[in-house]
């Protein structure tokens, strides 16, 4: 290090001073200098006008294809507010068409219980009417057999035959006597 | 340690140290390098270039189309107006590509250790400040081309010198700048001349004190170097890009607002020298 220090001050004071010391020779320079721009000549007229056409056309698929994405989402997005729009129709006709089923369901209903009371109602005094005449004519039965029966008994107390008068006197105050 | 160092015999020299000559042209270990470097840029931009004309494709060809794609946006990004942002393309994208392989050319394990009368017959161009110098030389004058192309010669020599009667703060300013152009074009040639040359010479010491575990150690600093190569590589073309953005906008405007964040990358705003 201490040998590059006294190398680079000895340089210094034999070479052309401080340019010298760092190496700078102004015909190497000049020399660089053509060459480069000879170099970003060549690669700037032969090379780089593909490279930039190339990058510029990537860029312009690639801008036309998020227009495309732009354009198709925007119709997704329009598309979907359609669908949104018919489901939300479609929706409210089926709440219509629920409400009124339901109503016309609850009226069905009603009339159908309305007939149905009347016709139990109905089948109700019927069967009453049916009841009382059966007890009637059951009393009238049983009224029959009870006389029956008390003449049958009457004639076996007796021992003689009842004739319709007896068998009426008798029987009447046997009921007498049994009420 | 510097004795220790210093004991070690190592050849480091500043300058690019000469082979031979032709005629008045002294062939320098640089030059030499450089007419590789030069050699492998043409074959692989024109290779590429060839290929993306015919379009047929492969991994190498889409590699280095990316990284050109990525070089067009960084310009695009830079320079607002479109027309000089195409012309300073070859330029800029040149300097990058050159710049990088003939830095990565640097890096070849064993460049130092072929010698001729002593001498080293490789060394990396970017080592060389005839290079660097030459690269900062053609950056400051295409700005000042575009600069005056765009502004006029008047327009553009009122960047740097305005009445100091009128607008005192304006002159110096005015001053400053014409300064800074000049500071400019040498940051730029020291900048890439001092990472090219420290990083030869860090190779060389790492690969000198590690002895015998050179070949498990340096592969990591060489890494580390090819990635400094292609740092340097984009910090010399983004500055030829933002000084020929600055050289391109109107004076009559404020740096601020001609260096809006729209114009330039976050990351390579001009708040201080890189």
């Amino acid at each position: 290090m201490q040998r590059s220090l006294i190398q680079f001050a000895a340089e210094s004071t034999t070479k052309g001073g401080v340019f010298g010391a760092l190496g700078i020779d102004w015909k190497t320079l000049v020399l660089q200098i053509v060459a480069f721009i000879i170099l970003v000549w060549l690669l700037g007229k032969y090379v780089y006008p593909w490279l930039i056409r190339s990058v510029d056309a990537r860029q312009a698929a690639i801008e036309a294809a998020a227009q495309a994405a732009r354009t198709a989402q925007a119709n997704a997005e329009e598309t979907e507010k359609k669908i949104a729009g018919l489901l939300h129709a479609a929706q409210s006709e089926a709440r219509d068409i629920i409400a009124t089923a339901k109503l016309e369901a609850s009226e069905a209903l009603a009339d159908a219980d309305d007939k149905a009371r009347a016709r139990g109602d109905q089948i109700i005094a019927d069967a009453q009417d049916q009841i009382a005449r059966d007890i009637a004519i059951a009393k009238q039965a049983l009224h029959d057999d009870t006389l029956s029966l008390v003449m049958l008994a009457t004639e076996k107390v007796l021992g003689k035959a009842v004739t319709k008068d007896i068998d009426n006197k008798v029987i009447t105050e046997s009921l007498k006597e049994v009420r | 340690m510097i004795t220790s160092i210093a004991a070690l015999d190592l050849h480091i020299s500043i300058g690019a140290e000469k082979l031979f000559s032709v005629g008045p042209i002294a062939v320098t270990n640089a030059m030499v390098t450089g007419v590789g470097g030069l050699i492998l840029t043409i074959i692989i931009l024109w290779y590429v270039g060839g290929r993306v004309k015919k379009g047929r494709y492969n991994r190498f060809v889409g590699l280095v189309q990316w990284v050109f794609e990525g070089l067009l946006k960084s310009i695009d990004d830079v320079i607002p107006d479109k027309k000089v942002a195409r012309r300073i393309t070859p330029l800029a994208v040149t300097i990058f590509f050159f710049v990088l392989f003939n830095y990565w050319l640097g890096v070849i394990p064993g460049l130092d250790s072929v010698s001729w009368g002593g001498i080293p017959v490789l060394r990396s161009l970017t080592a060389d400040l005839n290079f660097t110098g030459g690269l900062a030389i053609i950056t400051v004058v295409t700005v000042q081309f575009y600069a005056i192309k765009h502004l006029g010669l008047v327009g553009n020599a009122g960047r740097y010198f305005r009445n100091p009667f009128k607008d005192p703060i304006g002159s110096f300013e005015g001053i400053l700048e014409l300064i800074g152009e000049f500071s400019r074009g040498a940051s730029l040639a020291l900048r890439l001349f001092g990472n090219a040359f420290a990083g030869e010479v860090l190779l060389m010491v790492i690969a000198v004190l590690t002895s015998y575990f050179a070949s498990v150690v340096l592969p990591f600093f060489m890494a580390f170097e090819l990635f400094i190569g292609f740092i340097q590589a984009y910090v010399f073309f983004i500055l030829t890009l933002m000084f020929t953005a600055l050289g391109t906008s109107s004076h009559d405007v404020p740096l601020s607002e001609n260096l809006s964040s729209t114009t330039l990358p976050k990351k390579v705003k001009p708040t201080g020298m890189i």
